[in-house]
């Protein structure tokens, strides 16, 4: 119940300080549980890819795969609902592929980084997997995502999201607090408050920006013109970044904690990288989409 | 006497509505969710099931796996889907050809995940319906506190709802062996996909 005041006095104080998010966002109203999502029901199933192909064809089937949102086979109420634009969140099938003119560059890249995987971050992580209990792992995690508790914020409010500010917030003092210096997710655990994934990447989109065209950077992996920016800036908001300006030696320790968090992470995903490599026909394209649709979902939310 | 025959009378109409109610009870359809929920939880118990754990047994749970989940899935959809525009030019015999290589991927895809089950939780969000399609939306929390959001897209087949897409974080399966195909087809040929398909499916 403290919980709950806290992060309304939270609400308030952001209020006060930061007027243009608060008033921009459609819920300025701070509340701790999640609620799971209440949707228009539109599906998605009037939204198929334009496709000239197969609009010019005969159909072998009733279903109607055409771009134009309109069921031929159901009823006239239908077709009348059907032309409402479908809502955003159920246009699953709406997304496009996204350009990538540098292919041969990429798929460069995609080789040098499927290399890396298997000849040195899988190994030492294996190694460091087979020495670190889970527990430990979890928390070095938990440790370095608490780190960057600015970033997330930051975006929070550049996406005008109170209720993401709120509890970003929130979870940064009792992880600080109870949670030993962010160890623990105790936030999580003990009071259902979960971290919120924001990025500038995402924040441009939200904004309006596309992600240009896929770039797959060497060490770092899938990304975009956009996201790619969006990292740099996110840098920029990295606490860690302004101790190495002023302290040389905090390079040094922020390059070996970097490392640190890659292996940390790999060491908790080993194996889903081969699993996507199996279930793929063609991995290059398989790991661009799924990145493609994964930074398209988060946008929609 | 004649409370005798009233009250004959009145287990007459008690009867007849039990059974009336029974047959509207057999023909409603399961709700979309609850049918995922029934595929999940058998799934889950061939899995967890002490007397599958033997690696000797490991081909007879993968045929029960393999059965519940042929049940719920629907393929040719996902075939149609996936190949989308390049499934309409296929002759029946191509498409003959393709579902069982296409259902075969993807049940090893599924399988390997399954087979991994170490005591997640599954949560199951919502459902969403319009008319003959729904969507489930379930969450399973990892044992690392991790939280994985799966939708099911369903389509509803006679009185079954069907799944016809997964989407795990935001990424659909559909829609990525689409981009995967046509990237396939337009570069080389549909032959040469199919062949791709094959190989994979036989390497194991």
């Amino acid at each position: 119940m403290k919980i709950v005041w806290g992060v309304s006095i939270l609400s308030i104080l952001c209020l006060t300080i930061f007027p243009y998010p608060c008033i921009a966002s459609s819920s300025p109203e701070v509340s701790i549980t999640i609620s799971s999502s209440e949707e228009p029901t539109l599906s998605e199933q009037e939204i198929e890819p334009i496709d000239p192909v197969t609009t010019t064809e005969p159909r072998t089937d009733s279903r109607p795969e055409s771009a134009i949102p309109i069921r031929f086979d159901e009823g006239p109420t239908r077709v009348a609902i059907a032309n409402v634009p479908p809502a955003p969140l159920e246009a699953e099938e709406e997304i496009g592929t996204i350009p990538d003119p540098i292919e041969p560059v990429n798929r460069a890249f995609f080789t040098f980084n499927d290399r890396l995987y298997f000849w040195v971050l899988k190994p030492v992580a294996s190694g460091y997997k087979a020495v670190a209990p889970e527990v430990v792992r979890v928390s070095v995690r938990n440790f370095f995502s608490h780190l960057t508790t600015p970033v997330r914020l930051v975006n929070c409010l550049f996406q005008a999201d109170v209720k993401c500010a709120g509890i970003e917030t929130a979870r940064f003092f009792l992880n600080t607090a109870i949670g030993f210096a962010g160890f623990f997710d105790s936030a999580k655990t003990g009071f259902n408050l979960e971290k919120q994934d924001r990025d500038f990447g995402q924040t441009l989109g939200i904004w309006g920006m596309g992600p240009v065209f896929y770039i797959d950077l060497p060490i770092l992996g899938p990304s975009s013109l956009r996201d790619g920016l969006g990292y740099a800036v996110d840098v920029s908001f990295d606490p860690r970044t302004y101790l190495a300006i002023y302290f040389v030696a905090v390079g040094y320790v922020n390059t070996g904690g970097w490392v640190l968090d890659k292996v940390n992470e790999a060491s908790l995903s080993l194996g889903e990288y081969e699993d996507l490599k199996k279930a793929a026909l063609d991995p290059y394209i398989a790991l661009r989409e799924a990145y493609h649709q994964h930074r398209q979902s988060k946008i929609r939310k | 006497m004649e409370v005798f025959m009233s009250l004959t009378f009145l287990i007459r109409i008690i009867l007849s509505l039990l059974f009336i109610l029974s047959i509207a009870v057999s023909s409603w359809a399961v709700e979309p969710m609850e049918a995922i929920k029934q595929t999940t939880n058998k799934i889950l118990n061939i899995v967890t099931n002490p007397v599958l754990k033997p690696p000797s047994k490991t081909a007879e749970k993968e045929k029960l796996i393999r059965e519940a989940v042929d049940e719920r899935f629907d393929w040719e959809e996902m075939a149609r889907r996936s190949l989308a525009a390049h499934w309409a030019k296929r002759t029946p015999e191509e498409r003959k050809e393709f579902l069982p290589l296409f259902s075969d991927l993807l049940e090893r895809t599924y399988m390997k995940k399954v087979e991994d089950y170490s005591g997640e939780k599954v949560l199951y969000e919502g459902e969403t319906k319009d008319g003959d399609y729904a969507v489930v939306k379930v969450k399973i929390v990892t044992k690392q506190n991790k939280d994985i959001l799966v939708e099911y897209r369903l389509k509803k087949e006679g009185n079954n709802w069907l799944i016809y897409d997964v989407s795990i974080l935001g990424v659909s399966l559909v829609n990525n062996y689409r981009t995967q195909f046509n990237s396939i087809i337009s570069q080389s040929s549909y032959e040469n996909l199919v062949k791709r398909l094959r190989e994979k499916v036989e390497l194991k």
